[in-house]
């Protein structure tokens, strides 16, 4: 439901209308005339997120936090078109009314989240590249750990390496695990393999050499000398993408960052080109992985770490919406037609991993891709979402998914030919979703296809069609239950203290049944979940991360080395944070000390402030470090020596809540508290259907106080209560709902 | 809550819970163990069974033998332990072979679980220790008393506590006290932890396990069975052989399809000998089962009740089926090739769902001082996957085992030595309409100052990987110290300089080449 642009008169009560800014600018009336006069102060920031479909845009003015929201269709030959074009509407929207001609001049920073890379290395469409390695490892990409990803599949089918055979040289050179030098590097022969390398025609080269994470000397004199002799040639070395130990990992992140960066340098490039050509003069910034921006040119060189720039966006967008209710402790949790994806994060802060997968086989089957060492939000991902199919497995199960309907032939309600029941046919035969009102009216769902698709199944199990579709639905929450309880086991957490975020299409629907199963009480809805990524980037604190491993006893430890290397990382840090943009916000710098105890092959992350790094800090280390495993796992291993393994520096501008107003209209001003409707919902409580109210989630004013079993529409989503819970509408129009 | 009616939704529903609970524990046991094999190589397991030792579920990620091991080791605790005698805190342990997973490598542990002051259910664990004392595992191992300490059917802790005497005497006699009953521990917690939410989800839920058992068993069974139905009844025979220590073995089955259930009968195979590679029956039906698994029901989730229809059997004497106190720390350089055995029996009748042979896992352990400390290091070297109907075999990847090698700068940081090369051996796996799968070549110096022992298992030297409907047999392992051929079955104490270098053999081919 949308009011037009026009539409005066709203926030009827002084009170209200002081906190709900949301009617745009238009309606303010005296607060217009104000703005008008300062709008050369007034700061606009974007946020561009390129999704599979869609292409979001939005506008933040400050001060004030007014936002406005676009959208285009993604331009996949060309993705940047899209990100332009809705930068261009973007402004458009908030100079027209303001008849600002000027609104460009404006933009101080866009900030731009991507799924290129990702793409990219799915697709298998990024550059011919070469790799240089120590001599003797030239099959290291191939023979990888030797390990499967199913155990019982014999046809079983891996990801072949970026870099083809032909296309890798050996060197002969040598360091020793120490970083002592054992063979001086062969110049001649580099020289040479840089010449047949480009006479083969590659775009990028990768360097990885074995133990270059704690002497890469050798690395970087390659460089030099690729430098001279192949001017313009792309070029990473493992050293500088990922200073870790284990060459098989090292060596994949480095040549897939190789694959994707003439692309992705061309792409940022044309697109600092395009932004100009708007008057948009603004730096740009890239969101990565690990849940911060940084600056274009050092996307550029290490675009790897953008893999999962999107899906970042997204959790720091639920993280954010938490903060702003006073909230930390968050589960974030995204549905969608395909796949649930769930990040913890606690302090206000997205827990992150250090290794990842890029290009899976199969997409839900870890293991079945190429291991990439990024710092990267740590997230869960299954296949469970709107579309997912429910079929009967080989024992006479009910199942549902990983298989999804897709957008094509969509759930069989869509009436688009798909004859499978899915997860949306069941909601919406159970009544938490409303045949009439999906995506606010715009499709027509057919409840007799869903119900034809249902009974099929029904007959098959020998049960009623009402317990088939709950079924569907209890099923497809029991399995992101069960993937959530063990996300959270592994990091040694207790779900019950967090609060589940819901965004994504089917978000709202299924949240508060999860969070039932996980004993969550806590539930809040965010708003626009389509726009959820751009809020995300928008609200991102600029990061930057850098690591080096070297495998010690905590005792024998060599601080003057440690701080030497530190010291040099936090320069390289500091300047690329510079570069960022920072935003002159105090920039809290940390180490995580990855630790464990000798002998053991995982470690424990311990975080200590970054300063100080001397002997005395060893005590501190292995006492977190003791405090953090018995946390983990109950108990510290007596007789147990700790071991450092990688150290990890990390600077981040302080973590900041963004109250966002809406400029546009999102709330359709009516202040009417009472609901639009009545109609049947499956309560799972009662085992049975109810008549439960409905509400349009718009019309309701901040500080509602609803109760549950009841439902909220909104155009993009159905924030669906089946249980007793008291449901307050926030400032911010968030909906938080709080199980008996 | 009122018991809930185990239909078909409830029954997947409460099921994916139980899974969630074992992973749960899973996930906190493999992080919390100090052994490489376990972090490196998932050689460990953790499962829940009913009172009477019957699976009901496994963790995920773990290899293949312990589905068919960890329960029959629970059946035989009972059997020890009665059910009545074990009260609430109570820990079991044990490493026998022949009670257990068939080498005295793996530790096992065995825990009641209370509910409501009954006992509902039991957790038993198991995990590929970092050291258990003797001599360096290796195929030469004569006897069970030379591969190190063996721990009988024990209390570890009763009701709670520890009993010291044990634990004292398992730390006298392995090199690396702290980490081995370290890895202890880290099944104790993770049973610990499982019990714990056991109780909450039985509590939550009012479920009766054994109902709940009872229809997870019978479906799986069902299923398993239904599977079978597809092959045709009759008596389908493979004989290989395989060497490990410089003679061949001969591995001889006779696969009997019935109407819904499998026997295999091993009559025939070599006796037992004075290596390390015998085979106990636990192990053998472990790794039978699952190449049955893999060719008929990859699908059915591994319970008491898949592994119902599938017997095997073999004479006692049998490298198949040995006496005490025959040596089996290399147990699955021979125990491995079942799986391809029984797929080559039925290669005739299911020819769609079979697999030619492939290497099997190699090793090599090396122990000794270097900087003044005691090191022990063990890493994998696989070799090619056979190929099957339809496509190729993989190229150095562990099958049927899964068990990763070592990453070379992790290598070189715990070991003395130095790698001079790993790659590929191109043109290793035999010819077919579809190769077989590459095996890799791995050299290494030793750079220590002071002497080291090393002591392989590497299978296929003499014996390569036989091919499937007329394709060719790979490339043969091959093992050399110094240029010449090394006996793999010995162990060798090793100086500075010397180089070592382990071929693994290519997988078989399918099909005739050029069709």
């Amino acid at each position: 439901m949308r009011a037009g642009p026009g539409a005066r008169n709203k926030g009827a009560g002084g009170a209200r209308s002081r906190e709900v800014t949301i009617g745009g600018a238009v309606s303010l009336g005296q607060r217009w005339v104000e703005d008008m006069a300062t709008n050369k102060g007034r700061r606009i920031r974007i946020a561009v997120d390129i999704g599979g479909t869609f292409t979001d845009g939005v506008a933040e003015e400050t001060p004030g936090n007014r936002i406005w929201v676009a959208k285009r269709l993604t331009t996949p030959e060309d993705p940047g078109i899209a990100t332009a074009e809705v930068t261009v509407e973007l402004l458009h929207q908030i100079a027209a009314p303001q008849e600002d001609a000027r609104a460009a001049e404006r933009v101080v920073e866009v900030v731009h989240g991507t799924t290129l890379v990702t793409n990219t290395i799915i697709e298998r469409n990024g550059a011919k590249c070469g790799l240089v390695v120590t001599k003797g490892t030239r099959d290291v990409v191939d023979i990888r750990r030797e390990v499967r990803y199913d155990l019982y599949d014999l046809n079983l089918k891996l990801p072949d390496p970026v870099v083809p055979t032909r296309h890798r040289f050996e060197i002969d050179e040598r360091m020793d695990a120490q970083g002592g030098e054992l063979k001086a590097l062969n110049e001649a022969e580099v020289k040479k393999a840089l010449a047949a390398l480009k006479k083969q025609g590659v775009e990028a080269i990768a360097i990885c050499l074995l133990h270059a994470y704690v002497n890469d000397a050798h690395e970087k004199r390659i460089k030099e000398l690729l430098r001279d002799q192949l001017p313009g040639m792309y070029v990473s070395i493992s050293s500088e993408v990922a200073r870790e130990i284990r060459e098989y990992e090292r060596m994949s992140t480095t040549t897939l960052n190789t694959y994707v960066q003439p692309l992705m340098s061309r792409y940022l490039a044309e697109l600092e080109g395009r932004m100009r050509a708007i008057k948009v003069g603004a730096p740009l910034r890239i969101m990565v992985s690990s849940g911060g921006f940084t600056s274009s040119a050092a996307a550029a060189e290490v675009p790897i770490s953008l893999l999962e720039s999107g899906p970042a966006g997204g959790v720091l967008s639920a993280v954010n919406t938490a903060l702003e209710a006073g909230i930390s402790d968050v589960l974030a949790f995204d549905m969608g037609g395909t796949t649930a994806k769930a990040c913890v994060s606690t302090g206000g802060e997205p827990a992150v991993a250090h290794s990842f997968e890029a290009g899976r086989v199969h997409r839900f089957k870890k293991g079945s891709g190429l291991p990439v060492l990024i710092p990267s939000i740590d997230l869960i991902e299954i296949g469970a979402g709107g579309g997912s199919i429910a079929h009967i497995s080989q024992l006479g199960l009910l199942n549902v998914g990983p298989q999804s309907s897709g957008a094509v032939p969509g759930p069989a309600c869509y009436a688009q030919g798909g004859k499978d029941a899915t997860v949306t046919d069941a909601d919406l035969i159970l009544g938490f979703l409303d045949a009439e009102n999906f995506l606010g009216g715009e499709m027509k769902l057919d409840t007799g296809l869903a119900e034809k698709a249902l009974d099929r199944l029904a007959k098959r199990l020998k049960m009623g069609p009402t317990e088939v579709a709950w079924g569907i639905s209890n099923l497809v929450n029991e399995n992101m239950a069960a993937a959530a309880r063990v996300h959270i086991a592994e990091k040694g957490l207790d779900p019950r203290k967090f609060t589940m975020v819901a965004t994504g299409g089917a978000g709202p629907v299924h949240v508060v049944e999860v969070a039932s199963k996980l004993q969550i009480k806590h539930v809040l809805c965010t708003i626009a979940a389509g726009a959820g990524s751009c809020l995300g980037l928008l609200a991102a604190p600029a990061r930057v991360d850098r690591s080096f491993s070297k495998v010690e006893l905590l005792q024998e430890v060599n601080w003057n080395e440690v701080k030497s290397v530190l010291d040099a990382l936090y320069r390289e840090a500091n300047t690329e944070l510079s570069a960022a943009g920072a935003r002159g916000e105090r920039i809290n710098w940390t180490i995580g000390v990855e630790v464990r105890y000798a002998g053991q092959g995982n470690t424990v992350q311990v975080v200590l402030p970054y300063r100080n790094i001397e002997p005395a800090l060893g005590k501190t280390l292995v006492a977190k470090f003791e405090e953090r495993y018995a946390q983990l796992y109950g108990q510290t291993v007596p007789g147990g020596t700790p071991q450092v393994v990688t150290w990890r520096l990390t600077g981040r501008s302080a973590v900041k809540s963004r109250g966002f107003k809406w400029a546009v209209d999102r709330w359709s001003g009516k202040g009417s508290t009472r609901p639009i409707a009545r109609r049947r919902m499956f309560l799972p409580g009662k085992g049975d259907y109810g008549v439960v109210p409905v509400y349009e989630r718009y019309a309701l004013p901040p500080g509602t106080r609803l109760k549950g079993p009841c439902v909220l529409q909104e155009r993009e989503s159905t924030v669906v209560v089946p249980r007793p819970a008291a449901v307050e509408i926030l400032k911010d129009l968030t909906v938080a709902v709080e199980l008996r | 809550m009122t018991r809930a009616r185990l239909d078909p939704i409830t029954t997947e529903i409460l099921w994916t819970r139980l899974v969630s609970i074992i992973d749960e524990a899973s996930a906190t046991l493999w992080r919390t163990s100090f052994s490489t094999l376990v972090r490196e190589a998932n050689d460990y397991a953790i499962i829940l069974t009913d009172l009477e030792g019957r699976s009901l579920a496994q963790s995920s990620a773990s290899i293949p033998s312990f589905i068919g091991t960890l329960p029959r080791t629970v059946r035989h605790f009972l059997r020890l332990f009665p059910l009545s005698s074990l009260k609430p805190g109570d820990v079991l342990t044990t490493n026998d072979p022949w009670l257990a997973t068939g080498h005295i490598h793996d530790i096992n542990i065995c825990m009641p679980v209370f509910h409501r002051g009954k006992p509902v259910a039991l957790v038993a664990a198991c995990s590929h220790v970092p050291d258990i004392g003797g001599r360096v595992r290796g195929a030469g191992n004569r006897d069970i008393f030379e591969e190190g300490i063996q721990i009988p059917p024990l209390y570890l802790m009763r009701e709670g506590r520890r009993d010291e005497a044990v634990v004292a005497f398992i730390e006298k006699n392995v090199r690396v006290p702290e980490q081995t009953m370290g890895d202890v521990w880290a099944q104790v917690s993770a049973a610990h932890m499982m019990a714990g939410r056991l109780a909450g989800f039985l509590g939550e839920t009012g479920i009766d396990l054994d109902e709940l058992g009872a229809e997870i068993r019978g479906r799986s069974e069902a299923a398993t069975r239904a599977a079978i139905r597809a092959i045709p009844n009759g008596t389908y025979r493979a004989e290989w052989q395989i060497d490990v220590f410089g003679e061949p073995i001969t591995l001889k089955a006779a696969v009997k399809v019935g109407d819904e259930d499998i026997a295999i009968d091993y009559s025939g195979s070599s006796p037992q000998v004075p290596r390390s590679v015998n085979v106990v029956p636990n192990y053998t039906f472990a790794y039978t089962a699952f190449g049955l698994k893999c060719m008929l029901s990859p699908e059915v989730p591994n319970n008491d009740g898949s592994f119902l229809p599938i017997t095997t059997w073999a004479p006692e004497g049998s490298i198949l089926n040995p006496r005490y106190p025959a040596a089996s720390g290399a147990r699955n350089a021979v125990g491995q090739c079942l799986p391809g055995l029984v797929m080559d029996a039925l290669s005739a009748v299911a020819p769609e769902k079979v697999s030619a042979a492939g290497c099997l896992s190699c090793s090599f352990a090396m122990t000794g001082e270097h900087r003044g400390r005691r090191f022990a290091v063990m890493n994998f070297i696989n070799g090619g996957q056979g190929a099957g109907n339809g496509r190729a075999g993989l190229d150095t990847v562990s099958f049927p085992s899964n068990v990763g090698n070592t990453p070379l700068e992790v290598m070189e940081a715990l070991a003395p030595i130095r790698l001079v090369r790993r790659q590929r051996r191109p043109g290793s796996g035999g010819a077919g309409a579809h190769r077989g799968g590459e095996g890799a070549l791995m050299e290494f110096e030793m750079i220590g100052e002071s002497p080291a022992v090393i002591a392989f298992i590497v299978s296929r030297i003499l014996t390569p990987a036989p091919g499937l409907g007329g394709g060719a047999a790979g490339k043969p392992s091959r093992l050399s110290i110094n240029g010449r051929a090394a006996p793999a079955g010995e162990h060798h104490v090793i100086q500075k300089g010397d180089r070592i270098q382990i071929e693994t053999a290519g997988g078989g081919g399918y099909g005739r080449p050029g069709r």
